[in-house]
């Protein structure tokens, strides 16, 4: 075997670890036993940095401290109006960073999207590490098909500050595709991907022949995922409460957090019913009544109806890609569904009409990805099957000309790695500099497209105008991400270019946040006497285990159920305070856990001596 | 593969799409696609990721990229029989008879497939609803090969017979919107191709096709004003110098053509509208601003 490589699926809502093992692509469950890994971080009031399910356990009694759904403003500019849009639903505090960007308030600190996407990165990296017994450095990191350049490379600085060295960023739906594909390589088939994952929609058309993987073409809409069908019942149930009590409770960070938490339940939990209800006592008080209570049902119809404008638009990008790719729906051999907001029944039933057939059954929706993932890792580093994936870029490449118009170099949907130049002439006599910007995007107006970033050409030749020809090169790495260089074509000199404007952190902030991180990873792992107290506590557990049978007997028996619940209790403060790594409380814990076990064997002792 | 690379490399840009891709001229859409698929297998640098390649790293990465264009062009129809008609001298003699073979076996088929298409269309009643949608798959089909004439073809018989099928009318606009835009873009291609060559009648003749084809080119319409101005023929120069205006009246070097045409024809006045509404956008414009205190 060789070098260890890792697939992740960092995902809006929940993230995925996988990779191939002795040939075959497995998922590798985190430390707590669960395959899936919630995309939440938090920072717990004792102010230890908690993530996945312990972060989300706790979201509804520390909203504000809890960072949910971050991969909604990885690579955003503050002043877009996307992102504006997106932090008004966000519990906890955003704010405008040094680069346009945007950082995230927790307690004292401000972190940048890609350095809390780190920290889940983190957390799966140690998961795969106690997996494989062995140091994990490479990993290929998953991203929405339809993400631009500056979403990219903040996927990628997340991997860097995660001590991981991203060996490809790759696209979700073409991952789900590898997954898929994986061993049935050598038939020749055309297969679409529809990915409604927790944030974003991707819809991607796939040519399959003898291991090679080609993506006909691509699309999507970055704003568009389960959360938004989650926003649409809260909205239902919030509005008749505003109306009622005059009270908004998306204002209320802890009441939106619950709202959020049963919105998504019923939402999963109309999945196989009709009708659900939704009781959130206590959800607000008034000086005159007193408590206010929630208390409402809904129906699978009524979902149908308050999301149909959200279904509706991904089925208008699949008929866009289908008319790109110049295929047609029925022609497919098969139709793959990625993404947990897949299993909503209208959404399969849409699929179906669309297509005219059922989905694929055997694509997992929420594993395909880290596994397509995985298997792209073993093909670069171990020649896998002899297996090549040909994607192609989302969205066309071009630069702002003359009178605000956008010229196109490169078109959407061209395969990657890619390159494509320009030539500039200077218009000014002894012109030193010139600045180009460069847009992605498929809008003729320059200022409709995201801009990459504004590069300066500098140290030009002092010549005549029109006298100097620049020749610019575009190139496209199989990532996806964009670089640019430039050369004088008179004197084939290589010409400078700086970044002026860019969304990005810059490479000291990445650095020092590698740093930081990494002394957080020391420190979990320095610390004896919490390992001490961690092998004190797992053989503690194991004994309790083991005696449990015979407790639950002896409960019914005469001992009461009182001691075993007070047992229960405490084993399960142990257990938080283990995860949390909370040293000395832990201790405090196990004394009492230890004195009980000693009672409890002391009165078991007895019941059968006595009989 | 070095040795590969090293003949590529000494055939550098004599080398045909056709013989890049290792096809003869007459194979089908789907051969081609195969072909590409198996020699990116070799040629894309991930089939090489963290092998030494030393310095035939770069000469991988352009060759694929080579190998992508040439699919790129021969996997489309209108783009592919573009680049027939325009490298036909650079074929081989064998695929010269290919493209050849291949034009006349187009033709066959295309005289046949009419001559089904009008039996059908003499369908009465009922059966002229199913005669319609056999019609449709062979469009849908076609597609798929990357025959899209033979799919418009298709098509337009099968509206004839079932007027009502909103599916069919809109696969139809679809496809003829998608075939003018195809036509458009070969034909921009050509004609820059010759204008570099200097053949500026020839690429005048490819810039008004593509102008045709669609409307609001832009770069049509100035390549056309360009060469024309060449050539020396200023009327047309002018025509197509204003289109170009009206396309993109932000632009300068189109206003900056035009100027200098009404100029060159004592149209003084219209001169000075030009420059004056060139220099509002572009302040700095030197020659602009030398021009307007002449007149």
């Amino acid at each position: 075997m060789g070098e260890l490589v890792i697939g992740i699926d960092l995902g809006t809502t929940n993230s995925v670890c996988a990779t191939v093992q002795g040939g075959t692509p497995t998922v590798i469950s985190n430390r707590s036993g669960y395959r899936l890994t919630p995309s939440v971080v938090a920072l717990a009031r004792n102010g230890k940095r908690l993530v996945g399910s312990l972060a989300r356990r706790q979201a509804v009694t520390n909203a504000e401290r809890t960072v949910v759904a971050v991969k909604r403003l990885m690579g955003r500019r503050w002043s877009a109006k996307m992102t504006q849009e997106a932090i008004q639903r966000m519990p906890y505090s955003v704010v405008a960073g040094p680069h346009d960007d945007v950082r995230i308030t927790l307690g004292e600190q401000q972190y940048s999207p890609p350095e809390i996407s780190a920290m889940v990165l983190t957390e799966l990296r140690l998961d795969a590490e106690a997996f494989f017994n062995a140091p994990v450095s490479k990993a290929v990191i998953t991203c929405p098909a339809y993400f631009n350049d500056s979403q990219r490379n903040a996927t990628k600085d997340a991997g860097r500050i995660a001590g991981l060295e991203v060996i490809r960023i790759i696209n979700e739906p073409t991952s789900a595709a590898l997954a898929y594909g994986f061993g049935k390589a050598q038939a020749e088939r055309q297969v679409a991907v529809f990915d409604l994952g927790g944030g974003t929609f991707d819809f991607s058309v796939l040519h399959m022949f003898k291991g090679v993987f080609e993506v006909e073409a691509t699309g999507g809409d970055s704003l568009l995922g389960g959360e938004d069908f989650d926003n649409r019942i809260i909205d239902f149930l919030a509005e008749p409460f505003a109306q009622k009590h005059g009270i908004d409770l998306r204002k209320d960070k802890m009441a939106l957090q619950r709202l959020r938490d049963a919105a998504e339940k019923a939402k999963c939990e109309l999945s196989s019913l009709k009708q659900v209800e939704i009781n959130l006592p206590f959800i607000s008080a008034t000086q005159q009544s007193g408590p206010l209570h929630l208390q409402a049902t809904l129906s699978r119809d009524q979902l149908e109806e308050m999301t149909a404008g959200l279904v509706q638009r991904c089925m208008k990008v699949c008929e866009q890609v289908l008319g790109e790719a110049k295929v047609h729906a029925g022609q497919l051999g098969d139709v793959l569904l990625v993404g947990g907001q897949t299993r909503m029944p209208k959404i399969q039933e849409e699929v179906k009409r669309l297509f005219g057939r059922d989905p694929a059954k055997n694509v997992n929706p929420d594993e395909a990805v880290a596994l397509g993932a995985a298997i792209q890792g073993a093909m670069l580093l171990h020649d896998e099957q002899e297996m090549l994936l040909l994607d192609v870029t989302p969205h066309s490449l071009g630069i702002a000309i003359a009178g605000g118009f956008f010229q196109k170099i490169i078109s959407k949907n061209t395969t990657v790695p890619t390159s494509a130049h320009h030539v500039f002439t200077t218009v000014k006599d002894d012109q030193t500099s010139a600045k180009i910007t460069v847009l992605q995007g498929e809008n003729e107006a320059a200022i409709d497209n995201e801009l990459l970033g504004e590069f300066m050409l500098t140290g030009l030749r002092a010549a005549k105008r029109g006298a100097v020809d620049i020749d610019v090169i575009f190139d496209i790495s199989a990532d996806g991400i964009v670089s640019v260089s430039a050369i004088d074509m008179q004197t084939g000199t290589r010409q400078s270019i700086t970044v002026t404007a860019s969304s990005g952190l810059t490479e000291d902030e990445i650095r020092k946040a590698t740093q930081s991180n990494e002394d957080w990873m020391l420190a979990q792992k320095e610390d004896p006497e919490f390992q001490d107290h961690k092998t004190r506590a797992e053989e503690l557990f194991r004994e309790f285990e083991a005696l449990w049978p015979r407790l639950t007997r002896a409960a019914q028996n005469g001992l009461g159920q009182e001691p075993l619940q007070r047992a229960q209790a405490a084993l399960s403060v142990a257990r938080l305070q283990l995860a949390q790594r909370e040293s000395e409380a832990l201790a405090g814990s196990l004394d009492r856990l230890e004195r009980m076990l000693e009672a409890l064997k002391g009165a078991l002792a007895r019941s059968t001596g006595g009989r | 593969m070095q040795n590969e690379l090293q003949q590529l490399e000494a055939r550098g840009d004599r080398l045909t799409h056709y013989e890049l891709l290792g096809v003869g001229a007459d194979a089908d859409g789907g051969t081609v696609r195969r072909a590409y698929l198996e020699k990116s297998k070799r040629f894309h640098p991930d089939a090489w990721y963290r092998k030494e390649t030393g310095k035939f790293g770069p000469l991988l990465s352009k060759w694929f990229q080579r190998l992508s264009a040439a699919y790129q062009v021969l996997s489309d129809e209108e783009m592919r029989a573009g680049y027939d008609r325009d490298h036909r001298a650079e074929l081989s003699q064998t695929d010269r008879v290919a493209v050849e073979r291949r034009e006349l076996s187009v033709a066959e088929e295309e005289r046949r497939a009419r001559e089904r298409r009008e039996r059908l269309l003499r369908t009465k009643g009922f059966a002229r609803i199913g005669a319609a949608r056999k019609l449709y798959e062979e469009a849908l089909e076609s597609v798929l090969n990357g025959e899209r004439t033979q799919a418009i073809f298709a098509l337009k018989a099968a509206r004839e017979l079932d007027p009502k099928r909103h599916e069919i009318s809109a696969k139809l606009v679809e496809l003829e919107r998608e075939q003018a835009k195809a036509r458009a873009n070969s034909a921009l291609a050509s004609a820059k191709e010759r204008e570099e060559k200097r053949r500026f009648p020839e690429a005048i003749a490819a810039y008004s096709a593509a102008f045709q084809n669609d409307p609001a080119s832009f770069a049509a319409a100035v390549g056309a004003a360009r060469c024309a101005m060449e050539t020396g023929d200023a009327r047309a120069a002018t025509i197509w110098a204003s289109r170009a205006v009206e396309l993109n009246p932000d632009d300068g070097s189109a206003r900056w053509l035009l100027s200098r045409l009404f100029v060159s024809a004592g149209m003084k006045a219209r001169a000075r509208t030009e420059l004056a509404a060139l220099l509002n956008k572009n302040p700095d414009h030197k020659e602009a601003k030398a021009l307007l205190r002449t007149l």
